[in-house]
């Protein structure tokens, strides 16, 4: 677990400088859109960018406007401050209006602090809608990225290097999925802290690596009978952009809650489905990271992503959502909302909640937001309490 | 929301408003100064429109109209769709569908009414929307969706990928009322053939999505018609365009607010045709005159707006502007990139032709002038990328000689806010003074009218501009 923990703290972890010193290249990416397994094809290894561990935002503040949401300045702050030397190449993509703008303030504060930007910047431009010609535009995409990281790399990619990445990739959404199950059980063996750090560790963690750690560590949380969920609310956590393991900590460190799912970018939304292993394999990336996805950018889909939260909240058993924004995101801001009205219509308590993302200088706040929540959920599950 | 907001719709009180304002001028002068006796609240924005002339009066018989259309639209049996100002109506229209433009009616609402839109604005964040999305769908918004505006039928948007607050704004207002919602959606790049095929193939989707809706199928002759009259349309906006290099201008800034509001209200329509062609006697009798614009008689300051105008009350910031004798040589908003003007040869791929030829080619011509309409056009990518907004900006403020460059948005406008920074240190290298505003355009609550005007009079002293 520890090496899931430290991978998920650390931005320049221990399992990136490993591989690093084996001469072989590191490609950052930003949204969940980047298909990992091209890279891992190549040998290069994919790490997802991240913006924990800042202690200031005087690079992220110089280039991004005041009205910004805090993960792409965090970002940037961490470029700036040279915690992404360890890169070959990053790919930009138009996750939201945010991400996007980190193309053109990552490549401008290289003017200012050289080297910085990696020689690979690449802009992966992914469309709104996976309708035809949209998921045509898409495998346009996908196959001038493999032609790029050839070219720049020096690289060849195969299709069947790519068919076999695809295998490696879902040994570990197979195991996440199993994960999955053993969160939904009445007694609940493993923290949501635990389980988030694993996932987020699979985004940065080489592949093999991270497959047998992972294999190792389901083995064990099988055999795991201790109840982590006893006297406790079983909480689902969703909404913007998360990497934070604090956040997690926050809720859980209550000592009234475990978190038995959450629908985040970061989290097993992505990482806990599989891709088919047979046929084209570029179709099935592109079906996968492009066609299933639930990010509010692909507008117009509320419905599909209400269900799919309705059916993570049934499988986890959950009894409350928390509901979390970064200021600025308007995307999930505004589709919290909606959830919250039709969620709580259906009898499942939420709580909004917009914060900033990284160093959690709002955690008093967040906290007793959080306690008040799970007193309300306690007060529906014992209604003489709350006349009390 | 105040009960008061409650009493009246928005759409009938500004409908209404807008039809009386309109009739007045048609009296005698005695009986307009009359009037004025009558509308203290009003009279510094009539008076702003009725001292243009016959364009201020035209303007806004055509705003009238634009709310009337809407307030009958069910009556006439057509379908009202929520939509936005970067999505041209003529194909709507073509459609038999009338358009309700959101920031059309946030602005209208902002700059005629002295207490703004700012109760619709907060009642989308009663009901969850969040306050830091864009001020310019949110002030209609509210109205549509407390009930104070007529039923929309559906909803179409052009900016994903682009300006996320805009399209989320319209996918919020579908999901909360229940309206079927279509988005066009385009990728970073303009000009390739690539990124236009994506355009007519997105279009193409759109128009099945309104047959659907309207139980109709797009009349092609009725498309031609619209799009002959946009040709007619745009040979008069490129003159416009013309003068807009003459120094010194004769076009006064309220023009630029006509013309570009009466393209995204009725674009392909002959009541747009008899404005311009009023703003355009009216530019051109000044030039033969020697005069110009501005009503002071002197150009001191000739200022580019690299993205919208100031909309606070009482047409404020147009006054402001002639007040201390400043050209406004456009903004993003102002430009139509038809292939007839002379700043797209610069810009390869940047502008649109129209073609009339077959079905075929008049779905090209009108999703390629889709895709050029402001912000969608060269907001879309990097901003350093060719033929995107700083390349944009750089040759809109050389052609017109500008002195100056100046930002204006809404702090919900993430897109530009991701940027504007190194953009403006881009734009000072180029040679051009630029000034960041931090107002909102359409919510003088984050920054009053008279902090702004301060902060630009700041500016042009500072820079020795003024």
């Amino acid at each position: 677990m520890q090496v899931f923990h430290d991978a998920a703290t650390q931005v320049q972890c221990q399992s990136i400088m490993d591989w690093k010193q084996s001469g072989r290249p590191v490609v950052g990416y930003t949204c969940s859109y980047t298909p990992g397994e091209i890279f891992h094809a190549a040998d290069i290894l994919p790490v997802r960018l991240r913006g924990i561990e800042t202690d200031g935002m005087e690079v992220g503040d110089t280039y991004f406007g005041p009205f910004i949401c805090s993960f792409p300045k965090c970002i940037l702050q961490l470029a700036g401050k040279g915690k992404f030397s360890f890169l070959d190449g990053a790919i930009i993509t138009p996750g939201c209006d945010g991400m996007r703008r980190l193309d053109e303030c990552w490549r401008k504060a290289g003017e200012d602090f050289k080297g910085i930007v990696p020689d690979y910047f690449y802009y992966f431009d992914v469309p709104h809608k996976s309708e035809d010609h949209g998921m045509s535009w898409y495998m346009d995409e996908i196959n001038a990225l493999i032609e790029g990281v050839e070219r720049h790399f020096q690289v060849n990619i195969t299709m069947d290097k790519i068919s076999a990445a695809i295998c490696e990739f879902n040994k570990g959404r197979r195991l996440l999925a199993e994960i999955e199950d053993l969160r939904a059980k009445d007694d609940v063996v493993v923290s949501g802290t635990d389980v988030f750090a694993a996932t987020v560790a699979g985004t940065v963690m080489p592949r093999e690596e991270y497959t047998e750690a992972l294999t190792a560590w389901v083995a064990e949380l099988k055999k795991q009978i201790t109840s982590l969920s006893r006297g406790k609310k079983r909480v689902l956590l969703i909404g913007s952009v998360s990497d934070e393991i604090d956040l997690f900590q926050l809720i859980e460190d209550t000592g009234k809650a475990i978190i038995v799912g959450e629908n985040l970018c970061f989290g097993i939304r992505y990482e806990g489905c599989e891709i088919p292993e047979t046929g084209d394999p570029l179709s099935a990336l592109a079906s996968h990271y492009l066609g299933s996805s639930v990010c509010p950018r692909m507008y117009g889909k509320y419905k599909e992503r209400l269900q799919l939260l309705k059916d993570r909240i049934n499988h986890s058993k959950a009894e409350g959502v928390i509901m979390q924004n970064i200021r600025f995101c308007d995307l999930h801001g505004a589709e919290n909302a909606l959830f919250k009205r039709d969620l709580e219509a259906m009898g499942i308590p939420c709580l909004r909640v917009e914060r900033e993302y990284g160093p959690h200088i709002d955690a008093g706040r967040m906290k007793l937001r959080i306690n008040a929540f799970l007193e309300r959920i306690d007060a529906r599950k014992n209604p003489q309490r709350r006349r009390a | 929301m105040r009960p008061e907001i409650r009493e009246y719709n928005y759409d009938w009180l500004m409908g209404s408003t807008l039809k009386a304002a309109a009739a007045v001028p048609s009296g005698s002068k005695k009986e307009t100064e009359q009037t004025y006796r009558y509308i203290p609240n009003y009279r510094k924005v009539a008076e702003t429109f009725y001292s243009a002339g016959e364009p201020g009066v035209l303007a806004l018989k055509l705003l009238a109209t634009y709310f009337q259309n809407i307030l009958t639209a069910h009556d006439r049996g057509k379908p009202i769709a929520a939509t936005t100002f970067c999505n041209s109506p003529v194909l709507l229209y073509a459609m038999d569908v009338v358009p309700a433009t959101f920031e059309i009616l946030t602005a209208l609402g902002g700059v005629l009414w002295k207490r703004g839109m700012f109760d619709y604005m907060d009642y989308c964040c009663e009901i969850g929307m969040t306050e830091t999305s864009c001020s310019s769908q949110r002030g209609a918004m509210g109205a549509v969706m407390s009930g104070l505006f007529e039923s929309i039928d559906f909803v179409v948007c052009d900016t994903p990928g682009v300006c996320d607050t805009n399209a989320n704004a319209f996918a919020f207002v579908s999901e909360y009322l229940n309206k079927p919602f279509f988005q066009l959606n385009y990728p970073s790049s303009i000009g390739d053939d690539r990124s236009q095929n994506y355009h007519v193939d997105d279009y193409k989707a759109m128009i099945r999505f309104i047959e659907t809706q309207t139980g109709k199928k797009l009349d092609y002759d009725r498309l031609a018609e619209a799009l002959t009259e946009v040709d007619r349309q745009d040979a008069l906006i490129a003159d416009l365009e013309d003068m807009l290099l003459l120094k010194p201008m004769p076009i006064p800034p309220l023009f630029n607010l006509a013309l570009y509001c009466g393209r995204f209200c009725f674009s392909g329509h002959p009541e747009y045709t008899r404005l311009l062609e009023s703003l355009v006697r009216s530019a051109r009798q000044r030039v033969s005159d020697g005069v110009p614009g501005l009503t002071s008689g002197k150009e001191n300051l000739r200022v580019f707006m690299c993205y919208i105008d100031h909309y606070t009350v009482d047409m404020n910031f147009y006054n402001y502007l002639e007040e201390r004798g400043i050209a406004l040589t456009g903004s993003i908003l102002t430009r139509n990139f038809r292939d007839n003007n002379k700043y797209t040869e610069d810009m390869p791929g940047s502008s649109y032709g129209i073609n009339l030829s077959s079905p075929e080619a008049m779905l090209d011509t009108v999703a390629q002038m889709n895709a050029r309409l402001p912000m969608v056009r060269s907001i879309r990518g990097p901003y350093d990328r060719p033929g995107m907004w700083l390349e944009e900006s750089l040759a809109l403020a050389k052609i017109t000689q500008a002195d100056c460059v100046i930002y204006n948005g809404t702090p919900g406008c993430r897109n530009t806010w991701g940027m504007v920074k190194p953009f403006a240190r881009d734009m000072e290298r180029h040679g051009y003074p630029t000034h960041i505003m931090y107002d909102d355009a359409f919510d003088d609550r984050v920054e009053s009218w008279p902090g702004t005007r301060e902060r630009l009079d700041e500016f042009f002293h500072i820079r020795g501009l003024l």
